[in-house]
């Protein structure tokens, strides 16, 4: 039978429609109107909405235009990473002093393990939960709510906080355990996607529950041996993969990647090229910052309903723009001939490691010279201060933090 | 939507907790009294520190930018209906 420790507490704090009512933390004016947020001016994507958008039908990911279809009155605002990034910092410090096992999960959400804690400092977990959004309200303002879901694991905790009405906490005991996961939705389940909930639902699954009426043999054949047991996890409440990762310590990042949708289609190799550099220019950025190197490149390109994307892995290790440039765009991009136009560019570089004896090639000598003051430049008044001829007379992209925060060992870490 | 000013100001101000608690600025020869600070922010600009105040003065809500490297304060934005 599987098992659950009640003795653990595990608190999930999200913050309720972030980026919007920090805009409505700001400034009063916008408070109980409908806000979408988009990437710049200009853009038409709603990358997030006030809770009174939501409440008119207008999600994250909606089209401006539909979303002004919805509500007439939508408020468009660009979004500020930086601001939003500094009020999880600020939350981070809120989150530390009341556990010393804090994990911020994304740009709004972070859990805080105080199994260890409790027996001393916080005897009831109900009244910690209010004390940790009164904490949020005094550091960020008082428009600024939170769910707060509380459980015997992360799975639970996450599942406790989608579930929980706005502002409010809901603890996950034995006793109302299932009947939560004989009522939840899969889209409040963190792991399963669209795509599995769709799968889940021709067997007739349509909450986590029903699950346990399957076999692990009869899971297996459906959904193969990973996800059956992960199926199986989940149905009891159990820890799934997908968190237990999240115990493991993360000394660095794998991967940096960094991708960008265009205002428009481009057909233009002078721009495509730009664009390519651009992005290859934050990438080594970010891994020169935290004294890495990697060895496999990837590009993907999309438009027009169409994809393509390709990898090489090499054998030395790249740290610099103008070998991941060479790399990716003359040796994987040119070599494409290239049959539709793009709106979204991605670059990755992988296989990270730490940056062990230098290379003792006149070349890579000669290159890491030049990119030690253009770091030295750049560090100092900001990216893009010194760049490359390619970006002249091209609009930069510049750094930009997303919702789910995927580089946060780099955007949390000291030196950013 | 918030209309670009990006005009140096005067501010007076408070330090209280450790933290510059801005509480008037002087701009185009008007002194503003701020009402309430909504939210501050620290960003950065390369390695120059920078902090975002959104303040209230009356009706209106202004975004201030204090240089923490040169020490001084810009009127960065104000909101318009």
């Amino acid at each position: 039978m599987p098992e659950i420790d009640w003795n653990r507490k595990i608190l999930l704090v999200d913050i309720n429609s972030y980026f919007a009512t920090l805009l409505q933390q700001e400034n009063p004016h916008l408070r109980g109107k409908p806000i979408g947020i988009v990437k710049d001016v200009g853009r038409t994507c709603i990358i997030a909405a006030s809770k009174e958008a939501k409440q008119l039908g207008i999600a994250t990911g909606s089209n401006a235009h539909q979303g002004k279809l919805k509500a007439p009155n939508l408020i468009l605002l660009p979004a500020q990473f930086d601001r939003y990034l500094d009020a999880t910092k600020r939350l981070k410090k809120v989150f530390s002093q009341i556990s010393p096992k804090t994990y911020i999960y994304s740009l709004d959400e972070a859990f805080i393990d105080v199994t260890d804690c409790q027996k001393y400092l916080y005897h009831n977990i109900e009244e910690l939960a209010l004390t940790i959004q009164n904490s949020i309200k005094k550091e960020l303002g008082e428009w600024v709510t939170c769910n707060i879901g509380i459980g015997p694991n992360y799975l639970t905790a996450k599942l406790a906080s989608n579930i929980a009405p706005k502002g409010n906490s809901l603890t996950i005991t034995p006793d109302n355990l299932d009947g939560i996961l004989a009522e939840a939705p899969f889209s409040e389940v963190c792991g399963v996607g669209m795509r599995l909930e769709s799968k889940l639902k021709r067997l007739g699954i349509t909450n986590p529950y029903q699950i346990r009426f399957y076999s692990g043999s009869e899971l297996e054949n459906y959904f193969g041996p990973f996800w059956s047991k992960e199926l199986l996890k989940i149905a009891y409440g159990e820890e799934t993969h997908h968190f237990d990762l999240l115990e493991i310590p993360h000394i660095q990042m794998k991967s940096v990647g960094r991708s960008i949708t265009g205002y428009h289609l481009y057909d233009d190799e002078r721009e495509i090229k730009a664009i390519i550099y651009n992005l290859i220019s934050e990438v080594i950025h970010k891994v020169r910052k935290m004294g890495l190197a990697g060895r496999q490149v990837s590009i993907f390109l999309n438009g027009q309903d169409q994809f393509w994307s390709n990898h090489t892995t090499i054998k030395h290790l790249i740290n610099h723009e103008q070998e991941m440039f060479e790399m990716i765009y003359h040796q994987l991009y040119r070599k494409w001939h290239r049959s539709f136009k793009i709106i979204k560019f991605a670059v990755r570089l992988s296989l990270l490691e730490k940056i062990g004896q230098n290379s003792l090639l006149l070349d890579w000598q000669k290159q890491e010279k030049v990119h030690q003051a253009l770091d030295k430049v750049n560090d100092k008044y900001g990216l893009f201060t010194l760049r490359t001829g390619a970006l002249l007379n091209q609009p930069i992209i510049r750094p930009e933090v997303t919702g789910f925060l995927g580089d946060r060992l780099y955007q949390l870490s000291n030196n950013t | 939507m918030y209309q670009k000013i990006g005009e140096t100001i005067k501010v007076a101000g408070v330090y209280k907790n450790h933290t510059f608690h801005p509480f008037k600025f002087l701009w185009h020869d008007r002194s503003l009294k701020i009402d309430q600070i909504t939210l501050i922010s620290d960003v950065k600009d390369g390695t120059v520190k920078k902090r975002f105040y959104s303040v209230i003065v009356g009706q209106e809500v202004y975004r201030l930018l204090f240089n923490r490297e040169t020490e001084s304060w810009l009127l960065d934005e104000l909101w318009v209906d």
